[in-house]
């Protein structure tokens, strides 16, 4: 069926066709490893591949864009949900923008259901780079990097703000004294030793500023909900603070 | 090698924005003003480079005039380019009468000495400024006039400005090349670098309003010229000039030289509030700290009066045009011992 649909939107001429040959065609499968518990309902990849239009009747085709819908650790979260009710309230993409807009109102359509990017708000950033430095990786791991934007000035300002992966985690494990959890306070606090050192030196109020993206090495984050995984042992976990900002952005 | 030079002019004229391409034909002046009459400016700007690349190959144009068309083009729109200062030093005091035959002469055998295959194309400005063209090849093939680098050269000063591109392997024998044909004794890559090539010119030719300290304070300017409207009444007014009054001192009255970033490597200790009771390491907090904008000197001298920042902002960013660097290594301030040497 959504593969009918795209034919049919790029019939109306809504997509670039590169190729010239409208073959797309869509895959749909489950993906039952990706999930946070047993509760979890099973993750659904879509993908889309485009034959190849020298060879209609060859078996070559390239992967041009891929979707999946996810729910990690969800069952906490979501309360009040009826019987026989899936909720995947997490989707990933990579691939062109103008497949996903039309994957995405097919589905709005299909599904009554309303898709939207993941904004991700500075104070969430600022608990990702807390979270994240405090994790253990190996001796050549990146920086945590912080990006600042300052957008409304005569003349806009970007700041990139790195500090050495060892050093930052030292910081964090100073600042994390709560054992088992972390606290808004402890977020609070490493930021604002973040912040203090940046001011003593350039005079500048970086929290004054719109923080835009986290990095680290284990993943990064952009505040228009692009994401960036780099360790595979940490996959789960930052899908489960994904799940939980997309769910409490349905709310 | 007709095709291939008359191809590339054809790019050359692409880059050009539409309104602009007659100027700088006329301006290159291979074409007559016959031959550029014939041509319908008026066409998207891929017929335009056809019809110019056709005028060339009637009129047989050679590799020396695509690489001075390439030198015009370039000199118009030199920001597209990324560039790097270079200082030179003298051992002696004598300022020798400049030569420009027997500079290009020393340029063009220092760099063949090494690598034949290699196009060399000058052109002197008005200003004093020297442009060279290099289109780099290989031991085994001819030069590529897509790998170029450029250097601007005022001979009347040590500060040669290059702009390597893609090929920076090449850049010792270019940097060798300026030293024994300007008569200089040797060359150093300063930490300065931008796309405006005029405001790095700026920078180290001081032509910018640099910051002054008086011993008269500066006469108290109405600032909010604007808003005559004398029911608005400003809390904050004696504030506001004060910030732009320290502003003004930090960084002079005229337009600032035009930067792309700064960027800083911190090797300082990580200082904190004890409330906290956070990281007390005897090593250096490691960081490393960019600022990128259209017009970083302008951006940074709006962050005190928006109150984004302090006023005097920090010394390390209003140093950027005396110090001509935009490149630093702050490492923390050692307190001195009586007796110590201080190592420079």
């Amino acid at each position: 069926m959504l593969g009918v649909f795209i034919a049919a939107e790029k019939q109306k001429g809504l997509a670039v066709d590169v190729d010239g040959e409208l073959g797309v065609r869509v895959a749909m499968s489950g993906l039952p490893e990706l999930r946070g518990s047993e509760q979890d309902p099973a993750a659904v990849l879509v993908q889309l591949f485009l034959r190849s239009s020298l060879s209609p009747k060859s078996s070559e085709e390239k992967l041009i864009w891929s979707g999946w819908f996810c729910c990690v650790a969800g069952d906490d979260l979501l309360e009040d949900l009826p019987e026989n009710f899936t909720c995947l309230p997490l989707f990933l993409v990579n691939g062109a923008e103008s497949y996903t807009a039309i994957v995405g109102s097919w589905f709005q359509k299909t599904f009554d259901c309303c898709f939207r990017r993941l904004a991700i708000s500075p104070l969430n950033l600022t608990w990702m780079a807390a979270m994240w430095t405090g994790c253990k990786v190996d001796k050549n791991t990146a920086a945590t990097e912080l990006l600042f934007s300052v957008p409304h000035l005569p003349q806009p300002l970007d700041i990139s703000y790195a500090i050495h992966p060892e050093d930052a985690k030292a910081l964090w494990d100073t600042v994390q004294k709560t054992p088992g959890e972390i606290t808004q306070e402890e977020v609070d606090v490493f930021m604002e030793c973040l912040y203090s050192h940046f001011h003593r030196h350039f005079k500048i109020h970086l929290s004054a500023t719109k923080l835009v993206k986290v990095s680290t090495g284990i993943a990064s984050a952009h505040c228009d909900g692009i994401i960036k995984f780099l360790q595979s042992q940490y996959l789960i976990g930052v899908l489960m603070l994904l799940t939980e900002l997309a769910i409490s952005q349905i709310q | 090698m007709d095709e291939v030079v008359v191809e590339y002019i054809r790019r050359t004229v692409l880059k050009i924005p539409r309104d602009e391409i007659m100027a700088v034909l006329q301006k290159w002046g291979f074409l007559s003003e016959a031959q550029l009459q014939t041509i319908n400016f008026r066409q998207t700007k891929e017929s335009i480079s056809h019809s110019v690349a056709q005028l060339c190959e009637e009129s047989s144009a050679n590799i020396k005039q695509a690489a001075l068309l390439d030198i015009i083009y370039n000199h118009i729109y030199p920001n597209k380019r990324a560039w790097s200062v270079y200082h030179m030093n003298k051992t002696g005091e004598e300022t020798d009468f400049f030569d420009f035959r027997d500079f290009k002469k020393k340029f063009r055998r220092q760099i063949q000495s090494a690598l034949i295959n290699v196009t060399i194309n000058f052109r002197e400005y008005e200003d004093n400024a020297i442009w060279i063209r290099i289109a780099w090849g290989t031991p085994y093939t001819k030069p590529n006039q897509y790998k170029t680098s450029y250097v601007v050269y005022h001979s009347q000063t040590p500060y040669v400005f290059i702009s390597a591109s893609t090929l920076r392997s090449n850049l010792p024998l270019l940097c060798q090349a300026m030293v024994v044909a300007s008569n200089y004794y040797n060359i150093r890559e300063m930490e300065l670098r931008s796309h405006c090539l005029n405001s790095l010119k700026d920078i180290v030719f001081k032509r910018y309003s640099q910051n002054f300290q008086t011993n008269y304070p500066l006469q108290e300017r109405n600032v909010l010229t604007e808003n005559e409207d004398l029911r608005i009444n400003d809390e904050n007014r004696s504030e506001k000039e004060r910030i732009h009054r320290l502003n003004q001192e930090c960084f002079g009255d005229g337009p600032q030289p035009k930067l792309d970033f700064a960027q800083y490597k911190l090797e300082t200790m990580f200082k904190s509030d004890p409330k906290w009771d956070v990281l007390e390491k005897k090593e250096p907090f490691r960081c490393l700290v960019k600022f990128s904008s259209p017009h970083l000197l302008e951006s940074l001298k709006s962050l005190a009066p928006a109150g984004l920042a302090d006023a005097p902002l920090s010394p390390l960013l209003t140093c950027i045009p005396q110090k001509a660097r935009n490149y630093f290594k702050i490492r923390e301030k050692k307190s001195l011992h009586p007796g110590s040497f201080v190592s420079p």
